[in-house]
């Protein structure tokens, strides 16, 4: 059993704090996914958790122990890199068995151990070859086999699809997700993509500016972003966001005054805010609709209209200037230059206050979840 | 292809016209003088200066005639040496300060770096005559600064011996030329991707294993290019014999090389006449030496070399 636990991890180079203490706890046989953009110190954290760099302050257990002070190989993980980072002068079987023949295996036993990681990840026949005789795809595999031979209690992923293209991406991210199933082992993975975050984790954490900004299962995160910057990072195309004032308060909802002049009902607890606070309104494309007479009423012109076949993403500018996006039918006639109307149900806002913090929603998703997380995915699968 | 190719192709004159000044200088400056002098090997000349053809006499009279051949042999097998001290010396050296050098816990290595490559830079002259004097017995520093750190019973006027003056003159290029292959292994050590030396962390292995089993093959056709540029550079060296012991590269020819060998032979010295054709038959040779190190190296060494797409 191998938990993985950090307590208020630290690290600054020189005088820069890159990382302003991660708490995190992560169980055993969870998928973990850091997500962020770029600089936001996951590859960090993960180069943090396999020993690559040193730890400020903080501590890191793995199992039972501590080891922020113990050398990579010593700590049970094992780590496949963004560029895979195969020697390139070895074949395939080498680049596998470095690692146990350093550790002084028999050989027997290494033998054993790469056919076996080879069979399961079906590169039995590549065992000779050297990776620049190997495609993109291939030497994935034989990155992640090299990690599987060492039977590491924690295997560390740092943005491993980012090399390879859009369907190779698609097509190796459900085996990833199969492979884990299969080996039952914890994992931890980088990646800046946050369909691959919806898709594999258990858990995901976003992470902004050295910091962990919300962590939690990706439905969660999909229904109750904690702050402004998970609502947008998370859903594609991004969480619509318009500015607006608190103009009353309901015992189940309150009333924002919206900056292009309209006013809009959202079911969130109010909590401190008094009327007149600036609050942020959210709502996500797919939860607004063309010509509907539910809810906040918006109208503005169209200025692009990308057709996916099933759905066609409407991107608007209302009457104040705030983009936005609609998801529309596949169906939808709309047409650029055209002026529309489209509308919202209260229970589908998201209210931010001026601290960028979201406000609890009380009826959330209402609620057919199972529904929602199949269409996000279908969301993420298009977005690639 | 639909088309038959009825239409004969243009002269592509272009591409004669851009290969152009770079043959035409190549040829005027390498080409010719090269031909020139094998071919004026094949010559020898009478008495009045008159010169006539006569074959290889000028390669027997070399090679087999004693007066001739011992200095020839003498100078070559001294090449030789010359050429393994830099070997075992030099390359390993340089192979180590660059492996020194690319650690990131290395402050300073930009001064460092510099600071050794600085000899390199300076004339081979100046080098010699520097060394000359902190060697010199009379009145050099050597001795004086072996005795002050206890190992005053060892210093020796190690240039004036015949057992140690041409070790010492390598070692003398060694100090001064160390700074090219720590360069371009330097060079070659950062072009490895930090990912593969981070991945074999991860595997377990110590800094020497990851130096021994993931640098040194990456950087082994490197080493292999500075191999070869050291065999042709230290058969073609001249300078420091010269510059330190003079042209008759003693203490008995003890440090002859083929370069003061051939300008011996070529311009003649105190009591030897300088003769234009059999310096042509040396260089010559020294030509075909320097050849058939470069085709064994290319065609044997580097054949089984493969360089790895990083």
């Amino acid at each position: 059993m191998a938990d993985v636990k950090l307590s208020n991890i630290k690290k600054s180079y020189g005088n820069t704090p890159v990382l302003h203490g991660i708490d995190l706890d992560i169980k055993h046989g969870e998928f973990v996914v850091l997500v962020g953009a770029s600089g936001c110190g996951k590859s960090t954290l993960l180069r943090l958790i396999a020993g690559l760099e040193d730890i400020s302050s903080g501590e890191l257990c793995i199992g039972e122990q501590q080891v922020n002070s113990l050398p990579p190989a010593q700590r049970g993980i094992a780590m496949v890199f963004q560029s895979y980072a195969l020697y390139p002068h070895m074949t395939v079987f080498k680049n596998m068995s470095y690692g146990l023949k350093i550790a002084g295996k028999g050989k027997d036993f290494i033998d054993a151990k790469v056919r076996e990681a080879a069979r399961i990840l079906h590169i039995d026949h590549l065992l000779e070859r050297l990776p620049r005789e190997l495609s993109g795809g291939q030497r994935q595999r034989v990155a992640i086999g090299r990690a599987i031979v060492r039977d590491p209690n924690v295997f560390l992923f740092d943005e491993p699809l980012s090399n390879l293209d859009a369907a190779l991406r698609v097509k190796t991210r459900v085996e990833i997700g199969k492979l884990h199933q299969e080996l039952g082992a914890t994992i931890i993975y980088v990646t800046h993509d946050q369909v691959e975050a919806m898709t594999l984790g258990d858990k995901i954490v976003v992470m902004n500016q050295g910091r962990v900004e919300q962590c939690g299962t990706p439905l969660e995160l999909y229904q109750h972003p904690a702050t402004r910057f998970v609502g947008g990072f998370i859903g594609s195309p991004k969480m619509n966001f318009i500015d607006g004032k608190v103009a009353a308060i309901g015992s189940d909802h309150i009333e924002i005054q919206l900056s292009n002049g309209c006013r809009s009902r959202a079911c969130v607890e109010a909590g401190d805010l008094k009327v007149g606070d600036s609050v942020t309104l959210g709502v996500r494309p797919e939860h607004i609709e063309e010509r509907s007479d539910a809810g906040t009423l918006l109208s503005g012109d169209v200025s692009l209209v990308e057709r996916l076949g099933e759905a066609s993403f409407i991107y608007m500018t209302l009457g104040d200037g705030t983009e936005m996006v609609v998801r529309g039918s596949g169906e939808s006639t709309v047409t650029t230059c055209e002026r529309i109307e489209v509308s919202f149900a209260p229970h589908n806002a998201h209210v931010f206050d001026s601290n960028d913090r979201a406000l609890r929603r009380l009826k959330p998703g209402n609620v057919h979840s199972t529904a929602q997380l199949a269409q996000l995915k279908a969301v993420g699968q298009e977005t690639l | 292809m639909s088309q038959p190719s009825s239409i004969q192709r243009r002269f592509p004159w272009h591409i004669l016209f851009f290969l152009a000044p770079g043959l035409l200088i190549y040829v005027t400056f390498s080409v010719y003088p090269l031909l020139d002098t094998l071919w004026l090997g094949l010559f020898q000349e009478d008495a009045t200066g008159q010169r006539f053809f006569a074959g290889i006499s000028n390669y027997q009279t070399l090679l087999l005639d004693a007066a001739w051949s011992e200095p020839f042999w003498n100078a070559l097998w001294n090449n030789t040496k010359f050429f393994i001290i830099h070997m075992l010396v030099q390359n390993p050296i340089g192979l180590f300060l660059a492996a020194l050098l690319s650690s990131p816990r290395l402050r300073l290595s930009n001064t460092y770096r510099t600071l050794i490559f600085m000899p390199t830079m300076l004339s081979v002259v100046i080098i010699g005559f520097v060394w000359q004097l902190l060697l010199s017995p009379i009145w050099g520093i050597s001795e004086g600064f072996l005795y002050s750190i206890g190992l005053g019973q060892y210093f020796d006027a190690w240039l004036g011996k015949e057992s140690s003056s041409l070790i010492t003159l390598a070692l003398i290029s060694v100090w001064q030329f160390v700074g090219i292959p720590m360069m371009l292994i330097y060079a070659a050590m950062l072009s490895i991707p930090d990912d593969l030396i981070d991945a074999s962390v991860v595997d377990g292995s110590n800094a020497w294993q990851t130096f021994w089993n993931i640098k040194l093959p990456l950087i082994l056709p490197t080493i292999g290019m500075v191999s070869i540029l050291t065999f042709v550079a230290n058969f073609n060296a001249f300078e420091l014999v010269y510059a330190v012991k003079g042209a008759l590269a003693g203490p008995n020819f003890s440090s002859d090389i083929m370069g003061t060998l051939f300008y011996r032979t070529f311009f003649g010295f105190q009591l030897q006449s300088g003769s234009i054709t059999m310096g042509a038959a040396v260089a010559t040779l020294m030509f075909l030496i320097i050849l058939v190190g470069v085709m064994l190296y290319l065609f044997v060494v580097q054949r089984r070399m493969k360089r790895f797409q990083l």
